[in-house]
């Protein structure tokens, strides 16, 4: 277990390095920098060549990766070159509201897309199973974009039900659920479509095994075979999107951050990009890669619960 | 704000409770005001976006301030003001009782010396240091009483010491105390005091009770960052928001214009989009040819047509906000394709490879291809180079661009448009991208003039050069429209591309 611990923070560490050395030389082989975006319009070479200076841009490159490599270490990532605010700070406070729209999103996609699949498996070629795989088509099919607009005209303009601003600063839990009830149901639906799709599949690529042909055989009722011997087979393949999903929500979630006014981790790396504010993208990069590495070794752990032939490994 | 906050922020203010008590009784009187993008940088040294000089406007005040339904200058902080009869010596009577936001003392003469030469010194590294140009120093006789020298005179000088960018003043002993992290912890003496700044969703100012031209009647102002507009006129309709900033979408206008409720408002802008031709290279060194571009750009079309006449046509580069502004004999370019391709072939460049660079925000990224559209049409191989923002500002700063779609926003000063697209001292890495030079001795005679209507006509002289020389095809003078909810009251809409609810009310809140 120790060996296994350390592994993993070993491998982590490993990857963020790599991770941030690459957005560090991406960043900087782009065109345009911090210093021309803040002067803009008013650049004068003097004024351009100080504010250079000032920043530590007219170091060598390699020079900066040292510089930035050794504050890193030590933890300081550096203050944002825009706002002179520290950017670890901005990065963790654009955290919550990501994870609770990626935890809520999930969370709905995983409540109507399991199910749905498996209806849609055991009752293969019916009505249902149509009317499902048609819906799951609509759900991939729709870009977020335009399905937050018509959930907002409907929900919230037309019925009155939610907040069309998908987020607020305001202290109160209620009051924060109330705003991302919206924002997490068109996420949570465009992922549950995929789950329903891929659980379908799963579900008869399994129901089509021969120790469910045995069980049959032997008259285990049909309840105890689908949700429990060939569910079970079944979630592995949907724990992997499921992961993999959650991850990618952390970071890709700008278009439903952007429709629903939330701010958001996407959103404030995108910001620092086109700002050229290399801090805040280094510390953004660091901090959702992490998270991904972290997640994944969750994973890891948790295929091997549900899949005991991964244990003996 | 609940009542935590308005708790909170009252113990910031270090207020005691015979202010806090009648302000919680009555209850918070917030005013919700849409942003399309976040802030970053409230220090007026340097200062840049709208939205940041928007939030800046409500926590800092200048010496004298456009008045924002007139643009005539008028006082702030300064009660008075006299200028020597040579005109370079400009003596600043302040306001007397004049306190900083959250307990950093009274404004002396001081801390406006202390922001002027902040601003002129190189190390600092202000973008607005050229605005400053003619100021050789800034005295303070005394606490009340600022004398600024100009190394020559200038009757246009208030225009620099506008409440906007430089012209804010600053605490010296904030400035300093506060270091590094000023840029988003302003202390100013406006009407509003800055509370807290949640990246990515909202920046929340407090009223100041103690504003020398007295309270407002709101309690607390919250700028909401809502990017898309459909999304943002909702919440106005919904009454989550109450004053939509930055709108634009010719879509959304029609939307709000037949909504219940809304008051959709709309002014002429400072500001021109332009196209700027490089005047050193190929054939666009040939004045008839940049003539012949004039001629066949359709730009009735493209106000009509692309912006749903939600912009105006540009005669030149100043709009009709400015007090200089004059159509007087400046030359005019109609819509002749059969006129352009006969100074083409009169120069002869009947066709030519031509490129114009621009920026990949809307609506810049689409306009320029019909404008591409029509110069196709005389022979000219035309093409748009769309690029990031970031990468744009490199191509155009390095100058190595045959044309450039260049906007230019700021105040109601001529200087502001002229200077930075005509005159040398804006040369790439600056703005000039046609590397213009024969505006600056007029630039100069203007300054020097010794009244409103000398100035008139020094800058009427320049348009008129400017525009028969046309280094710079003004494509349209924009437009704003700002639309507020049925609860807002006194709403003034300026000409600067910024938002400022100072004298709002909030009428049954």
């Amino acid at each position: 277990m120790v060996g296994h611990v350390a592994r993993c923070v070993g491998q982590l560490a490993v990857a963020l390095l790599g991770i941030v050395t690459v957005a560090f030389f991406l960043m900087r082989a782009i065109p345009g920098d911090p210093a021309l975006y803040m002067l803009g319009d008013f650049a004068t070479t003097e004024a351009l060549a100080a504010l250079r200076a000032r920043l530590g841009l007219d170091l060598p490159v390699w020079q900066q990766y040292g510089v930035f490599l050794l504050r890193a270490v030590q933890g300081d990532l550096g203050t944002s070159v825009v706002t002179g605010e520290p950017a670890l700070r901005e990065i963790l406070a654009s955290v919550p509201p990501s994870a609770a729209l990626a935890v809520a999103g999930m969370a709905i996609a995983v409540v109507f897309g399991v199910p749905l699949g498996i209806i849609a498996a055991v009752r293969q070629g019916s009505a249902v199973d149509v009317g499902v795989m048609l819906l799951a088509l609509g759900g991939i099919s729709f870009p977020v974009f335009w399905v937050g607009i018509v959930a907002i005209l409907t929900f919230s303009h037309a019925l009155g039900l939610f907040p069309a601003l998908g987020a607020t600063s305001e202290p109160g839990f209620w009051k924060g659920l109330h705003h991302l009830a919206l924002p997490a149901l068109v996420l949570g639906l465009s992922v549950a479509a995929y789950i329903a799709r891929l659980t379908r599949s799963a579900m008869l690529e399994v129901l089509g095994q021969d120790h469910i042909r045995v069980a049959r055989a032997m008259g285990v009722p049909e309840r105890r075979i689908v949700w429990k011997l060939a569910l079970r087979n079944a979630l592995i393949p949907v724990l992997a999107v499921i992961g993999v999903t959650f991850a990618w929500s952390l970071g890709n979630a700008i278009l439903v951050e952007a429709v629903f006014s939330r701010p958001g981790l996407g959103s404030t790396i995108l910001k620092a990009i086109l700002a050229r504010d290399y801090q805040l993208v280094q510390a953004g990069v660091l901090v959702l890669a992490a998270a991904v590495v972290l997640l994944n070794t969750a994973l890891d752990l948790l295929y091997a619960t549900i899949d005991p032939r991964l244990r003996q490994r | 704000m609940g009542r935590r906050g308005m708790l909170a922020a009252g113990a910031g203010l270090g207020l005691g409770g015979a202010f806090g008590s009648p302000v919680l009784a009555q209850g918070a009187r917030t005013l919700r005001v849409r942003f399309g993008a976040d802030v970053s940088q409230l220090d007026p040294a340097r200062i840049f976006q709208n939205e940041n000089q928007s939030v800046a406007s409500h926590i800092y005040s200048g010496l004298v301030q456009y008045d924002q339904a007139t643009n005539a200058i008028v006082p702030d902080l300064a009660a008075s003001h006299e200028v020597s009869a040579d005109g370079t010596a400009w003596t600043f009577r302040l306001r007397p009782g004049v306190t900083w936001h959250k307990n950093f003392g009274a404004l002396t003469s001081d801390d406006v010396k202390f922001s002027l030469d902040r601003v002129l010194d190189p190390a600092t590294g202000s973008l607005y240091r050229g605005q400053l140009a003619s100021v050789r120093e800034v005295q303070a006789p005394d606490p009340m009483t600022v004398r600024i020298v100009l190394n020559e005179a200038n009757s246009g000088f208030l225009h620099k010491l506008c409440a906007f960018n430089q012209g804010w003043i600053v605490s010296r002993r904030a400035v300093t105390e506060i270091g590094e992290r000023y840029s988003m912890n302003p202390i100013g003496t406006g009407p509003f005091v800055f509370d807290r700044w949640t990246p990515g969703s909202d920046v929340r100012l407090t009223a100041n009770p103690d504003y020398f031209a007295g309270a407002s009647t709101l309690t607390d102002v919250v700028f909401r960052i809502v990017r898309d507009e459909t999304a943002a006129a909702i919440a106005l309709e919904n009454r989550e928001l109450d004053v939509f900033y930055a709108l634009q979408s010719p879509d959304v206008i029609e939307r709000l214009r037949r909504a219940g409720g809304v008051t959709v408002l709309d002014r002429p802008a400072n500001n021109t989009v332009n196209l700027v031709l490089n005047t050193t290279v190929g054939p666009l060194r040939d004045v008839r040819v940049r003539r012949a571009m004039a001629h066949a750009m359709n730009r009735k079309a493209l106000v009509d047509g692309f912006f749903r006449g939600t912009k105006f046509e540009a005669t030149s580069v100043l709009t009709s906000t400015f007090q200089e502004f004059t159509e007087e004999d400046v030359p005019r370019y109609a819509f002749d394709p059969a006129r352009a391709r006969a100074l083409l072939r009169e120069a002869g460049a009947p066709n030519f490879r031509f490129e114009i660079t621009t920026v990949g925000l809307n609506p810049f990224d689409r306009f320029p291809v019909a404008l591409a559209n029509d110069l196709q049409q005389v022979g000219i191989q035309a093409t748009v180079r769309v690029l990031e923002r970031g990468a744009y500002v490199q191509a155009r700063s390095s100058g190595n661009v045959q044309s450039c779609v260049t906007a230019v926003v700021g105040p109601p000063d001529p200087d502001s448009p002229l200077v930075t697209l005509y005159h040398t001292r804006s040369h790439p890495p600056g703005l000039n991208t046609s590397r213009y030079d024969r505006a600056d001795d007029l630039l100069a005679e203007a300054a020097r003039a010794p009244d409103l209507v000398a100035r008139k006509a020094a800058y009427a002289r320049l348009l008129r050069q400017t525009m028969e020389d046309l280094p710079v095809i003004p494509l349209y003078a924009d437009r704003l429209f700002i639309a507020h909810g049925p609860t807002v009251q006194g709403f003034v809409q300026n000409s600067l591309f910024t938002v400022n609810v100072s004298p709002v009310s909030l009428r049954g809140a």
